[in-house]
């Protein structure tokens, strides 16, 4: 029993850290633009696509690809951001509509180009680390832990020690206040959107070697990454980033001892609870959502 | 002048909000626009820093236009707006909102001072500076949203309603406060329910109906008007 709950922790530990990557974006974007992107798990299938194309394709060393991914996938929303988001700034729903229409476009691109069926990369680590007989860490799960704690602590770090983090925080709490203190939505929605998808791109990069790599991949983080938002509420995105971790933590949990469904069932009981409860979210404080 | 308004208009959808609106204000002055709810004092305000989009009219600070800029470009030219309600960021402390008025200033040791400056003239903003700003009471957010306009370093200071909703001590504090900012070489447009609060600080008055002026003057002479009287003072 022990051992099960330490390998349960690792598990949850692993799912965690990789699904709060993908969440902490699309809370970010959320927060800071107030605008909800549908395409958010298919940021996080780029990423595992630059997997596919650069590692199994060319063989370029995993850790550049990571960087490319990254970057790559925070290029993309970026040009999200001037060709959707922007023109439609003052319609919400125009940009979640639009959203939708960019995942489809993104899946069909990607079908086209690789094909339908699930890709497998090739282990960047073969190596298991043993606790004991029940219980094991694939390295390359480790490394998704550590990579994930890493860029969580730099956006923290980044959110409340520099000028531009607090200009994001000020924009997700007030935009209108933040643009009389000279802030301009447009900087921090660019900011929002490159770090936002950007992470989701990482986490596709990361699990990439783990999981089957397929066009609908985006679909199993989206639902989650959803749940996040609304149990966390926007207004605090560092509140934001604590409920990400959390949910993950709940979702695998649940998935070990139970099964997928019941742990989704688990997290929408959760979200109608916490809108029953406190319709603002667990952190949040604005009336915005 | 330093802020010129040319009969600006605001249109709410079909709702005519302000209807030719002409305004000057000089430097080193308090002018206050006074006026029923919904007579457009807000909006005036909010036309100035680019929030409420003009359909008519210009607006020149300094000589210069600056309507249809967007509201932190406005900002950048030098006017601060402590908002309506305060407005202040709820989820960051003290000094985050006081640093983040200064977001668009360079050299930090000239925002030290003026982080010190808004201490000393605030001291119990200084003694809650590391607490989230929505546990400040309502007087305390008021002295946050105008230090936060104060790091800025504005040369023009727009107030909406800072009395409103506070206990008449803290509304004296912040009424003298206004008093010393502006004797300090900012002036400042004061929009206001309380006319009578507005104008004993106010030089120059402006009273807004139905989104027009309808009577300006020096704000001693204003508060004998016997329309104003009986209108806005209550007496």
């Amino acid at each position: 029993m022990i051992e099960l709950l330490a390998q349960t922790g690792l598990n949850s530990l692993y799912a965690a850290a990789y699904l709060s990557l993908v969440a902490v974006g699309l809370v970010l974007i959320f927060g800071v633009m107030g605008v909800i992107n549908f395409a958010h798990g298919e940021l996080f299938m780029l990423g595992a696509y630059v997997v596919v194309a650069l590692y199994s394709g060319f063989g370029v060393p995993y850790i550049l690809v990571a960087a490319i991914g990254l970057i790559f996938v925070g290029c993309i929303g970026i040009l999200m951001e001037f060709t959707i988001f922007r023109p439609l700034r003052d319609s919400p729903l125009g940009g979640l509509v639009a959203s939708i229409g960019f995942l489809l476009i993104a899946q069909a691109l990607v079908s086209m180009g690789f094909g339908v069926r699930m890709e497998h990369v090739p282990p960047v680590t073969q190596e298991v680390i043993v606790f004991s007989e029940k219980v094991r860490l694939p390295l390359q799960r480790l490394f998704v832990i550590l990579a994930a704690v890493m860029f969580l602590s730099l956006l923290w770090i980044f959110l409340r020690r520099t000028r531009f983090g607090w200009a994001l925080r000020a924009s997700a709490q007030d935009a209108e206040a933040a643009a009389l203190q000279g802030i301009s939505i447009r900087q921090t929605s660019l900011i929002a959107m490159f770090v936002g998808a950007g992470l989701a791109g990482i986490a596709g990069v990361l699990t990439a070697p783990l999981i089957s790599v397929g066009p609908h991949m985006g679909h199993a983080v989206i639902v989650a990454a959803f749940i996040v938002i609304i149990v966390g509420g926007i207004g605090s995105l560092e509140g934001a980033i604590v409920a990400s971790v959390a949910y993950a933590f709940i979702h695998t949990i649940v998935t070990t001892f139970w099964d997928g469904v019941i742990a989704d069932i688990t997290g929408l009981s959760l979200m109608l609870l916490v809108l029953i409860v406190r319709p603002t979210g667990l952190f949040g404080t604005t009336d915005r959502a | 002048m330093l802020l010129e308004l040319r009969r600006i208009e605001v249109n709410f959808g079909k709702v005519a909000a302000l209807r030719g609106v002409s305004m000057a204000v000089s430097a080193s002055s308090i002018v206050t626009i006074i006026g029923a709810n919904g007579a457009g004092k807000s909006t005036t305000l909010r036309a100035i820093s680019g929030l409420a989009p003009l359909n008519g009219g210009e607006i020149l600070f300094r000589g210069e236009r600056i309507d249809g800029l967007f509201p932190n470009k406005v900002a950048s030219k030098g006017i601060a707006h402590v908002p309506e309600g305060r407005r202040v960021f709820p989820e960051m402390s003290v000094e985050e909102n006081l640093r983040t008025g200064a977001f668009l200033r360079q050299g930090s040791r000239d925002i030290e001072k003026d982080l010190r400056s808004v201490f000393e003239m605030f001291p119990r903003l200084e003694e809650r500076r590391n607490r989230n700003a929505k546990t400040l009471s309502g007087g305390e957010q008021q002295m946050l949203a105008i230090g936060r306009a104060r790091m800025s370093k504005p040369a023009l200071l727009l107030m909406d309603e800072p009395s409103m909703g506070l206990a008449p001590v803290v509304v004296d504090e912040i009424a003298l406060t206004i008093k010393r900012i502006a004797s300090g070489g900012v002036p400042v447009v004061l929009v206001e329910q309380n006319a009578e609060l507005a104008l004993n600080l106010a030089d120059y008055a402006y009273v807004l109906e139905n989104g027009t002026v309808s009577l300006e003057g020096e704000a001693g002479r204003l508060h004998d008007d016997d329309h104003v009287k009986a209108a806005y003072l209550g007496v």
